[in-house]
């Protein structure tokens, strides 16, 4: 577990709170919530899960600004005040891609059931991923890159990149696949901006 | 058949029987012009649907702004910002659709429906171009093996033109000056001369410079070792060039005769019936002026008396209407070299199988040229009409038992768009029923905004080489529906021996590299600044300092002769 559902904005946009030290027995390494990484988000008994992406990280410090006067200096809060709870957290953006059903049975795309607060976050695996995008006649699917791109999200292009970078490790016969859609999105994310012509995104 | 496919189908492109797919073209393989083909089920076959590539754009454009130092590759600079597909250029080709060869029609057929989104586009291979392309193959009778398709290596497609199409169906070449469009002339000359062709034909030459196909006569290129066929070349020098006065037609006489008034015009008319109905067909110069006087004096009312005579001498008309005529017609007849009472070209000796006929024309005043043309293509005319229909039998001077083909170069001097001279109207008589009787012209012609549209649009099959003017341009565009608008657009881009073929010779109309000519191309251009050189390299500058020195002094010498 890497931490849990906090927050949402919308059916398909969570706020996920990272365990942080002393919350969990291992609290999770960077790697396990770093961008771009899918997570699972239990729906409860039977019931499957979301499949999400995470697509941000915001660190939080409720004392950031607070000037006000200390009785103590930080590092010795623990031995002065043991009931001060640390409130410094690290949280994360998932974007819900799809889900899993009980049978496991994979959709792409906008999820019909929404995760419930306090919710664990799981990090997928290699096979949980490979579960996810691979359709049961072996093809490799993307389905929700649509949703993606279409969140506005100034980060959308480079989150699916590292997606397909991810995805093309897993499944190398799809490769040439796979590529089609990192050339042309590379093109947008890194030449339209600077005012390349790309005739063919008609 | 190439197993992986240069392209996929994206959409319809600008015209109904046009689409667009898109390629990366790593191997630069579609150019304009080539030809690609992708698969579609016709009446439950699999057909492979034949289009010829009209447009390529390229799809990413880098941003102006990456290419602003032009010592700086631009590609590295998209590497610098992170872009790594850089070399996956994209480009969209546009394509006109041919259609699907059928095997029976020998032609190809649009299956009007255009191919679906992702179809995979492949280009056509050799093997297949070659055989949808010509109507004919090398080494077949009726074949002529004019060059190869531009859009592939050398010789790689052979383009063999169909001899039956041109022979009945007419054909022009137009081309600016310069193109080659003598040369591509020469070549066609040459297959219909090939042992397997031996056509009978006769070249208008009026620049003389087709008498280089005198080589054809000991080649070995040439000649068929089974029955021993060689063909001969009959070069017709221009003071050799004969038309026999009997056989111009009123309007030739009246398209001769300078400044005719309306009653010279009726006198020449009533001569020409008169001398007719006198002597019947084989009349002279002579016969024709006593027909002109007699003529003169009915319109007058009979022979005049001396003091009429007198009278009209002295109101200033000195010869009258009758001598005015025959003044002229002497004038133009009587010392041109060309016209005489009993020497003509005969017909069996012009047009023979496995002959090609020279007419050097170039020393012949233009409008002698048009009126030797007119001529002669009339009698050719008049005598495949009257052998066809048996009219005429083995003897007779109007027996022609074969098919003829004439070859006219500078054709906007015989059918020009501003006027309609005596060439003209047999020219579009025979290009018009020249089917019938096995009479085809072919036309060379430098500027087509110059040449009568009616008599280019009724030749069937159009060789198209450079042109630069617009004027031409638009004439051609307008007269020449065979070839689309996707191919004019290239006319002033075609190097000199490209040409585009179009009409009834082939199966669709395809840009050519005309092959090399086996006899020596006789329109060099002078080059004048090394043969100025020359003359200082020769001894003709000492020629000419001994022509202009001064006598020397000698003792014996003139001035001292007359010395005191």
């Amino acid at each position: 577990m890497i931490g849990k559902l906090v927050k949402s904005n919308s059916h398909t946009d969570y706020i996920c709170q990272i365990y942080g030290t002393g919350e969990v027995e291992s609290p999770p390494k960077a790697d396990a919530y770093a961008f771009g990484s899918f997570v699972r988000i239990p729906l409860g008994e039977d019931a499957g899960a979301l499949i999400g992406i995470v697509y941000d990280t915001m660190l939080l410090n409720p004392e950031f600004g607070t000037l006000g006067p200390r009785l103590s200096p930080e590092p010795d809060l623990a031995v002065f005040s043991p009931d001060y709870l640390a409130e410094k957290v690290t949280l994360v953006g998932i974007k819900a891609v799809g889900m899993v059903d009980g049978a496991g049975s994979v959709t792409q795309g906008v999820p019909p059931l929404a995760a419930h607060i306090d919710a664990p976050i799981v990090a997928l695996d290699d096979a949980g991923v490979r579960a996810f995008h691979q359709m049961p006649d072996g093809r490799v699917q993307i389905g929700y890159a649509p949703v993606l791109l279409g969140q506005a999200h100034p980060l959308a292009r480079h989150l699916l990149m590292c997606v397909l970078d991810r995805l093309r490790m897993l499944f190398p016969e799809a490769a040439a696949h796979l590529d089609v859609v990192r050339h042309e999105l590379t093109w947008q994310a890194y030449l339209g901006p600077l005012g390349g012509n790309a005739r063919g995104a008609r | 058949m190439n197993a992986n496919p240069l392209g996929i189908t994206q959409g319809p492109g600008e015209g109904p029987h046009e689409f667009i797919f898109v390629t990366p073209d790593y191997d630069e393989l579609a150019k304009i012009g080539e030809f690609v083909y992708y698969q579609a089920a016709v009446d439950g076959e699999l057909r492979r649907v034949l289009g010829r590539i009209t447009g390529r754009t390229p799809v990413r454009l880098l941003p102006n702004g990456l290419l602003a130092d032009p010592g700086v590759p631009p590609d590295q600079v998209a590497s610098m910002v992170g872009y790594t597909g850089a070399g996956s250029e994209l480009f969209e080709i546009s394509v006109n659709v041919l259609g699907y060869y059928h095997e029976l029609l020998g032609d190809f057929v649009n299956p009007r429906l255009p191919p679906r989104l992702g179809t995979p586009i492949h280009i056509a291979d050799s093997a297949m171009l070659t055989h949808v392309l010509s109507k004919r193959a090398i080494g077949e009778v009726g074949g002529a093996h004019i060059g190869s398709l531009l859009s592939r290596p050398k010789d790689e497609v052979p383009v063999v033109l169909d001899l039956t199409a041109i022979t009945s169906t007419h054909l022009a070449i137009i081309a600016s000056t310069g193109s080659g469009k003598s040369y591509l002339a020469g070549v066609l000359l040459e297959e219909l001369m090939q042992p397997l062709n031996r056509a009978a034909v006769l070249i208008v030459d009026p620049h003389g410079e087709f008498d280089t196909l005198m080589e054809m006569e000991g080649a070995r290129a040439f000649a068929d070792p089974q029955d021993g066929y060689q063909p001969r070349v009959e070069v017709i020098r221009p003071e050799n060039v004969k038309v026999r006065i009997n056989s111009l037609s009123l309007g030739d006489l009246r398209y001769l005769l300078p400044d005719l008034s309306e009653r010279m015009h009726y006198v020449l008319s009533k001569a020409y019936g008169l001398v007719q109905r006198k002597f019947g067909e084989k009349w002279t110069l002579a016969q024709f002026r006593l027909a002109v006087r007699e003529a003169d004096e009915q319109l007058s009312g009979g022979p005049k008396s001396p003091e009429e005579q007198a009278k009209s001498l002295s109101e200033g008309d000195d010869y009258g209407t009758a001598g005015a005529v025959i003044w002229r017609l002497n004038s133009r007849l009587e010392s041109s070299s060309i016209f005489d009472d009993m020497r003509s070209m005969s017909l069996d000796e012009l047009f023979r199988p496995g002959q090609c006929t020279v007419l050097q024309l170039n020393e012949v005043d233009q409008r002698e040229q048009q009126v030797v043309v007119a001529t002669l293509l009339r009698r050719l005319w008049l005598a495949r009409m009257q052998t066809e229909k048996k009219e005429a039998v083995r003897g007779d001077e109007t027996y022609l038992p074969y098919p003829a083909f004439v070859l006219v170069e500078e054709a906007h001097n015989f059918a020009p768009a501003s006027a309609d001279l005596v060439s003209s109207q047999i020219l579009k008589q025979v290009l018009s029923e020249g089917r019938k009787f096995g009479v085809a012209v072919g036309l060379i012609s430098q500027r087509p905004g110059k040449l009568d549209s009616d008599v280019l649009s009724q030749c069937m099959t159009q060789f198209i080489l450079r042109i630069v003017n617009p004027i031409d341009q638009a004439r051609v565009a307008e007269s020449v529906e065979s070839v689309g608008r996707d191919l004019l657009g290239e006319l002033p881009a075609l190097s000199r021996g490209q040409a585009i073929i179009a009409g009834a010779a082939v199966n669709t109309p395809l840009l050519c590299r005309v092959r090399q000519r086996i006899t020596a191309h006789g329109a060099e251009d002078v080059d004048a600044p090394s043969r100025w050189r020359a003359w200082f390299d020769r001894d003709e500058a000492a020629w000419e300092d001994r022509d202009q020195a001064l006598p020397v002094e000698s003792d014996r010498g003139r001035n001292k002769l007359f010395k005191t």
